[in-house]
């Protein structure tokens, strides 16, 4: 021992070039001892929820700053990496993240772009939105503005994707999930889509609620364009279903005599209500129109084109108004039609058969009240009389064989007479119309067969010089 | 410590062999020592230097350096010793024989 310390004072000369060695040790194995070890924590961090990951190290001192999502994550990290061989000691900047009180998040949906904000409870659940918002949205943009904060609701994620998937019924506006209320607004992208988002948030998970559903519908159009010079009538737009859809094209074909009914509607849900009782009269009124257009968007109807005469336009301005359900408003753009050229009795007696065998004028059952369906019918008739301002008329009805003889004729007496009192109505003087009845003695066809009945019962015009 | 082992070998395995062939040495050289009052004080700065070490006092890359070179250092005292040792076995084998 005693030797020990005598040969350790000499030792001191090895020391030289010991430094030489550590210095160059140090020199070079500084860089790869830290990169090492930087890998080595970063892959045991592999399993920890954090988000804002950073890694430096100096040395053997790793500093270590990060997001946790809770106490226990972000102790269970800290200590993860303390166990890193190699590590020497952790410099611990990880905080919390910050907690969100309400926790609120959001999807707003303009015209190109869907933005998500507000706070998302993990980074895998505010991957797992933005995916979904991108897969459910094909071709939209979708831009994530979200935050991570703590204090998310449970069942947040299940709540929010449901929300996401609403997004898609939108053209416009904006979800929001404040805590575990739900506030809606914006304007649905297809008919029926308002419906359709409240329906689906019937199954949001327990606990949520809706607050405010704002979400407007678009709005809710039928459309019917008279075309004088096709001779068409063209549907377009929404009807509630298909029965409705049934009875309007029925009544179109009723009311347009002569013209051929183009259908192009649609059934949707959305109708305001009493839609069939407030279309069925406008389509009458249009069909006393020479040409004309009528809109119904939601509850306004706006009827507008040329009258044949100036009677007409101001009874169907003062008339159809009235017809219609409580709510419903009526805009009525009606002008007069420029009178038709004169034309002399002969030509004026054409017109008139060639009117009255494309359409009759049809009266209830057993009664003298003309059908309203042929207003239309009845005004073609008066614009023709007004050509020929010169004739007198006969206006003659008939009857079919059924029934007693002297009923019959008292009925084709007073059918003829309501038409003249039609015709005098519209402006034309009484004493240019006689008003007969024939009863059923001057069938057009056998009264034996319920077609040729019909043919029967008839209001003839007969011109007289 | 078993990190740097493995991490260092190549240095470490330098430093215990340099201090073997200067233990080698030292037995035999007729040069001038170190004076007691000198070696204590290298002892005690020695000491200091490990007590720095253990605190972690030292951060970062300076703090890597120290505990680098104390382990040299410690390895190279360690290959002293044993280099001594054997020489100082090795004559006392010799004599006799001779």
């Amino acid at each position: 021992m005693h030797g020990l310390f005598r040969w350790s004072s000499k030792w001191w000369p090895g020391v030289i070039p010991l430094v030489v060695f550590w210095a160059i040790a140090a020199w070079t194995s500084t860089p790869p001892l830290e990169s090492d070890l930087a890998a080595r924590s970063t892959s045991a961090l592999k399993d920890s929820v954090l988000d804002k990951t950073r890694i430096a190290v100096a040395g053997r001192d790793v500093t270590f700053a990060a997001d946790a999502f809770s106490e226990d994550g972000r102790r269970s990290a800290v200590a993860a990496v303390q166990a890193v061989p190699g590590v020497r000691q952790v410099n611990d900047e990880t905080r919390l993240v910050p907690e969100a009180k309400p926790f609120v998040w959001s999807a707003e949906r303009d015209v190109v772009r869907v933005t998500l904000r507000g706070s998302a409870p993990l980074p895998a659940s505010k991957g797992r939105l933005f995916e979904a918002a991108r897969a459910g949205l094909g071709g939209v943009e979708v831009v994530d503005q979200m935050n991570l904060s703590r204090g998310a609701p449970p069942r947040f994620d299940n709540a929010a994707q449901l929300l996401l998937d609403q997004i898609g019924k939108l053209k416009d506006g904006k979800i929001t999930l404040s805590d575990t209320k739900v506030s809606l607004s914006g304007m649905a992208r297809d008919l029926g889509g308002r419906e359709a988002i409240a329906a689906a948030l019937k199954n949001l998970p327990e606990g949520f609620s809706v607050a405010a559903n704002e979400i407007k519908a678009p709005p809710y159009i039928f459309q019917a364009y008279k075309d004088p010079v096709a001779v068409t009538l063209t549907l377009t737009g929404y009807v509630p279903d298909n029965n409705v859809h049934g009875a309007l094209a029925t009544a179109a074909g009723r009311k347009f005599f002569s013209e051929k009914v183009v259908d192009n509607l649609k059934a949707s849900v959305g109708a305001p209500s009493g839609f069939a009782a407030a279309v069925a009269p406008a389509l009458g009124a249009l069909s006393r129109l020479s040409t004309g257009t009528l809109v119904v968007t939601d509850r306004e109807v706006k009827l507008s084109g040329d009258a044949f005469y100036d009677a007409a336009a101001a009874q169907i301005r003062a008339g159809l108004g009235k017809d219609f359900p409580q709510g419903w408003q009526f805009k009525a753009e009606i002008s007069v039609k420029p009178a038709a050229a004169p034309v002399d009795a002969t030509v004026c007696q054409q017109l008139f058969s060639d009117l009255l065998a494309k359409g009759k004028i049809r009266f209830e059952s057993g009664r003298a009240s003309i059908d309203p369906d042929s207003a239309g019918l009845l005004d073609r008739l008066v614009e023709t009389a007004l050509r020929c301002p010169t004739a007198n008329i006969e206006i003659a009805g008939h009857t079919d064989a059924d029934g007693e003889d002297a009923f019959n004729q008292a009925l084709s007496e007073k059918r003829a007479q309501a038409v003249t009192d039609y015709l005098v109505k519209a402006g034309l003087p009484a004493g240019r119309f006689t008003a007969m009845g024939y009863g059923s003695t001057k069938p057009v066809a056998g009264n034996d067969t319920d077609e040729g009945k019909a043919q029967n019962r008839r209001i003839d015009f007969m011109v007289r010089e | 410590m078993a990190y740097l082992v493995t991490f260092h070998w190549t240095w470490l395995l330098a430093s215990l062999l340099l201090g073997l062939a200067m233990g080698w040495i030292a037995v035999v050289h007729r040069g001038q020592g170190v004076s007691k009052r000198t070696a204590r004080w290298l002892a005690v700065l020695a000491a200091a230097l490990v007590a720095l070490a253990l605190a972690r006092v030292i951060p970062g890359r300076p703090g890597y350096w120290l505990d680098l070179g104390l382990i040299m250092f410690a390895l190279y005292l360690a290959g002293c010793a044993v280099g001594s040792w054997l020489r100082d076995w090795a004559l006392s084998r010799d004599a006799p024989a001779a």
